[in-house]
């Protein structure tokens, strides 16, 4: 090991600590992407390197180098068997970032670590929304910046704070450029090629199946599901649901989705009005896109129904996405159900829930009329006494019957699960539908947000000559059945509880106007596109924008800013007018112009003095003794405010005409 | 590789000559000449833009873009400032100097900042395109708001004669070490590089005194030849006292041999040996008369005579003398 000869490339220790401040701010929001082990070396290698630094000695030698680095990259291609992708190539940014600040000897190579920065600071973006990682990640490049600053300016008298002010203002000047860029820039809608997506971890929101019996306390989150704007009308509460995931296949306490087949024909004529609106989706872990009950137009091409008409994509919806969709509530279907779908919706496992399947046989004896069958068992739950809660005690594998006979206490998943067994168990199609039901309203921006407590569940049940028909058995429990503080899931029946729906308190608007906030920054600036774009030239007067048009505009914008820039360098280039000093030195040229003995614009006040000294000789000592005190004044390394006002009184007082220009000549004669 | 470059510099310095003419100094840097490009580095930082520019439009990521739009914007505005760097500087520089070969030739250069901005790092670079391998000084400074910095540069210098350079470069990388902005300044820098001194020859008045022993006798008995104005450092036994005692003004009694006879310091006393030679033993006789006795010296040699004198100034005009003998004059 040898000790670090101090040369001008040689990096310092306070050089590699801000470029090891600034690694570390950018690594801090990969935290959770990156490997444990990964961050562990990466800081090791961080570590032992500054600990070197600041006793002075110069980096590891090359043989250890090499080792540590063919090692911990070997180890981390071995762990994730690919570079490629956003979490895969940030690990091995990352790792090579500390590598480098490990071997750090020159400027050189602490240039590679900010270049390493700034590209993982994008990478953090790239799958991200968030107004605030923005933001940090702004001040993060603006910090690597600073710290370039500290590593190029090789006379280090300077503060520190003085280059993070000098970068800040470079960052500054840099917002208006970018914001014109940003907004000119030609956008594409699809990528230009194809990148692995990573899948998150944390799972949220539902899930595809449904065992009502396993849950005995329904965690209900006030994360946002999805948000959305109708566009003229807005759908009653009662018809607000949002269809999510349809579970056919009932194994006795489970239900799950069966095959989703690509929806043939649409055969259903639609009853009632359309509504028109835009949901704004969180990202979730299934490819589902939260409708109201049947969409007809959807403004994603890749967007399909299923057999049981929910609407899917092909790919997982790891983006936040707009869709716009029109939708009806209530539908006619004229054909019958295919075979295969009702054998698929009548099926009912037979030794299972026994009591359940008597009941039904009992009822359907008095009555025989399919609708009047559902209307009987809706008022079961509603006389018997029923109650709703979202904690329910747990059921065994008779889930139906112990819910039915024994306990009479759950929330939507079990009412919905035993009025879809009843269906079928009189032979009635039927089908558990999950979603979201409700959702508040956020009257600062006119939109909905559905959050993951309104969560529900219902059934759709095949009425000959009528098609599929939404019930909803959980609304058939009287409200004085609701047990107190379990009423979120009853959103529909619009009763307010929750941080969303706390109309009196402050707290509750101001959540709703951040919320507001939100989805401003969201439609705004995430989802803007080429239509965002045609419409913002459109409403600057260019209608009917091609590419052309967008070049020049940008074109004029850059030139725009651009002025502006050099304008404002000009202004700072200028000394300042304030000066007092610098004043009165403005005026004493002026009245020496005026005595016909302007200052050439090369002259300095020494050059200008002694000029004046050969031209005005009579003028010579006087003007030379302002002159002087004038330079010493600003270009000596003390300013005293005597010697300024001096300055400025003798400047005041002073008269070049005490003899007149060209009196020199007559003198003679 | 190296070669083409420098070949390719020089073809740039000498169009820029041929552009912008020789400059009055002082110089204010002006926006047309300075010219800026990217540093290896700034081109490293471009192709991350762009793949920062690939990857925001691939992953449909407006923030993305924003981010990658602010590193262009940031980068672009960094060219600014490193253009702005320079703009407004005044710098001066003392054209003609001495010096001694085997040594160092030291321009003063004066950089001004008359703006209300620091200047900060900037390089004054002056090389020799012509001389193989190329030499090349540098000294960075920054200049604080409304100062002025002096910077020297030292240029070795090998061989007796004038080294001209015809331009010298102010470079700046900052801000932040992605942009190169610099200019160069047209200016006919010369360094007058006097012989080393060499050679052993007795000086020629020794010699004659060895001749003649009862010379140094005849001191004291120097003949008054008038009066002339004071200047400060004169021997105070030579004040005019009774001058300046009657109302007059400071005067300084002048001697037709104020020590001794002028050494007369000549070329063709030195026949026999080549010019080289000769001049490097004139540069040790210069050297020996102004550190040994107390007598003026003069320097004959073709072309040049100088009067006896003593002192810095005349020992370099003797030395300067020295270093342009054989040399064209400009």
């Amino acid at each position: 090991m040898k000790l670090a000869a101090p040369t001008a490339a040689r990096v310092t220790y306070e050089q590699l600590r801000w470029m090891s401040v600034c690694l570390a701010l950018a690594l801090a929001v990969h935290i959770t992407s990156l490997p444990l082990w990964l961050l562990a070396t990466i800081a090791a290698a961080i570590a032992i390197r500054l600990a070197l630094s600041a006793r002075g000695y110069a980096a590891p030698s090359l043989a250890i180098r090499t080792i540590v680095a063919v090692v911990s990259i070997g180890i981390l291609f071995l762990r994730l068997h690919t570079f490629n992708g956003v979490v895969a190539g940030s690990a091995l940014l990352s790792l090579v970032a500390g590598l480098k600040l490990f071997e750090s000897q020159t400027r050189r190579d602490l240039y590679v670590v900010a270049l390493i920065v700034y590209f993982l600071s994008l990478a953090a973006l790239l799958t991200s929304e968030s107004f605030w990682l923005l933001a940090y990640l702004l001040a993060v490049s603006w910090l690597t910046s600073a710290a370039l600053l500290r590593l190029t300016h090789s006379s280090q008298s300077t503060g520190w704070w003085r280059s993070a002010r000098y970068a800040g203002r470079i960052s500054a000047q840099a917002l208006p450029l970018a914001l014109v860029l940003w907004l000119f820039f030609p956008r594409f809608d699809g990528p230009l090629w194809r990148v692995p997506s990573d899948s998150r971890s944390a799972e949220t929101g539902l899930s595809d199946t449904m065992s009502p019996g396993d849950i005995t306390d329904l965690a209900l989150s006030d994360e946002v599901a999805f948000r959305v704007h109708f566009e003229a009308v807005t759908p009653p509460a009662a018809e607000r649901y949002w269809r999510g995931p349809v579970l056919h296949d009932f194994d006795g306490r489970t239900w799950r989705r069966s095959v989703a087949l690509r929806s043939s024909a649409p055969d259903l004529t639609p009853v009632g009005p359309a509504y028109h609106y835009l949901v704004s989706l969180e990202p979730n872990q299934h490819n589902w896109i939260f409708a109201l009950d049947w969409p007809d137009q959807w403004n994603l091409s890749d967007a399909y129904l299923t057999s049981d008409d929910m609407l899917v994509r092909p790919a997982l919806l790891s983006h936040p996405i707009d869709v716009s969709i029109s939708s009806h509530t209530h539908v006619q279907s004229a054909q019958p159900l295919s075979e295969v779908m009702r054998r698929r919706d009548t099926r009912l496992p037979a030794q299972r829930n026994p009591r359940t399947q008597q009941l039904a046989l009992e009822l359907r004896r008095t009555h025989a009329d399919d609708l009047g069958y559902v209307n009987a068992v809706l008022d079961l739950f509603r006389r018997q006494p029923f109650f709703y809660t979202l904690e329910p005690p747990p059921l065994g594998p008779n889930s139906i019957d112990e819910f039915l006979f024994d306990t009479k206490r759950g929330f939507c998943g079990h009412y919905a699960s035993a009025f879809a067994a009843l269906m079928r168990a009189a032979g009635i199609p039927a089908r558990v539908v999950t979603g979201y039901h409700g959702g508040s309203y956020n009257r600062f921006a006119d939109y909905w947000i559905v959050s993951q407590s309104d969560a529900h569940a219902w059934d759709e049940v095949w009425i000959e000559g009528h098609g599929w028909m939404r019930f909803d058995p959980t609304s058939a429990i009287a409200p004085g059945r609701v047990e107190p503080g379990s009423d979120r899931s009853l959103a529909g029946n619009a009763r307010l509880s929750g941080p969303w729906r706390q109309p009196l308190s402050w707290l509750s608007d101001a959540r709703l106007q951040f919320d507001a906030l939100r989805q401003l920054w969201r439609e705004r600036i995430l989802r803007f596109d080429q239509r965002s774009q045609d419409r913002l030239l459109s409403s600057l007067g260019i209608p009917d924008p091609d590419g052309e048009k967008i070049a020049m505009v940008m074109g004029a914008g850059l030139a725009l800013v651009f002025i502006w820039l050099t304008w404002q360098i000009r202004r700072e280039q200028r000394p300042d007018p304030k000066d007092p000093v610098l004043r009165a030195y403005g005026k004493l040229c002026r009245k020496l112009a005026a005595a016909g003995l302007p200052r050439r614009p090369y002259e300095g006040p020494e050059s200008f003095a002694a000029r004046v000294a050969v031209e005005r000789p009579d003028l010579g000592p006087r003007v030379g003794a302002l002159l002087k005190r004038y330079s010493h004044l600003r270009y000596g390394t003390n300013r005293r405010t005597r010697t300024e006002r001096w300055f400025i009184a003798r400047v005041r007082t002073f008269k070049p005409r005490g003899i007149l220009p060209g009196s020199k000549e007559s003198r003679r004669g | 590789m190296r070669s083409l470059r420098d070949t390719a510099i020089a073809r740039i310095r000498i169009w820029y000559a041929r552009r912008h003419g020789v400059d009055d100094l002082p110089v204010k840097i002006e926006r047309r000449r300075i010219y800026i490009v990217p540093s290896r580095f700034g081109l490293m930082l471009t192709s991350l833009l762009i793949a920062m520019l690939i990857a925001g439009l691939n992953y449909s990521s407006n923030l993305g873009l924003a981010f990658a739009f602010f590193m262009t914007s940031t980068v672009l505005v960094a060219m600014h400032h490193c253009h702005r760097n320079l703009l407004g500087l005044t710098v001066d520089v003392k054209l003609e100097v001495d010096a001694l070969a085997g040594s160092d030739a030291v321009f003063f250069f004066m950089l001004r900042n008359e703006s209300a901005v620091d200047r900060c790092d900037v390089e004054v670079r002056l090389s020799t395109a012509s001389d193989s391998p190329r030499k090349l000084v540098q000294a960075t400074r920054s200049v604080a708001i409304g100062g002025y910095e002096e910077v020297m540069l030292a240029v070795p210098v090998m061989n007796r004669g004038v080294s001209r350079f015809s331009q010298f470069e102010l470079r700046t990388t900052y801000p932040f070490g992605w942009f190169r902005a610099w200019t160069y300044v047209q200016a006919p820098l010369t360094a007058y590089v006097a012989p080393s001194p060499a050679g052993n020859r007795p000086l020629p008045a020794v010699a004659a005194a060895s001749g003649e022993s009862a010379r140094s006798e005849s001191r004291g008995e120097e003949d008054f030849a008038g009066l002339r104005s004071y200047t400060p450092g004169v021997p105070l036994k030579h004040m005019a006292w009774k001058t300046l005692a009657r109302g007059g003004e400071a005067s300084v009694r002048v001697y037709s041999d104020l020590g001794a006879r002028p050494e007369w310091l000549d070329w063709s006393s030195l026949d026999g040996l080549d010019t080289e030679t000769r001049l490097s033993q004139l540069s040790r006789w210069i050297a020996e008369c102004e550190s040994g006795h107390q007598r003026p010296y003069g320097l004959r040699i073709p072309g040049v005579d100088i009067p006896p004198g003593r002192g810095p100034a005349h020992r370099w005009r003797c030395l300067r003398a020295l270093a342009c003998h054989g040399t064209p004059p400009t």
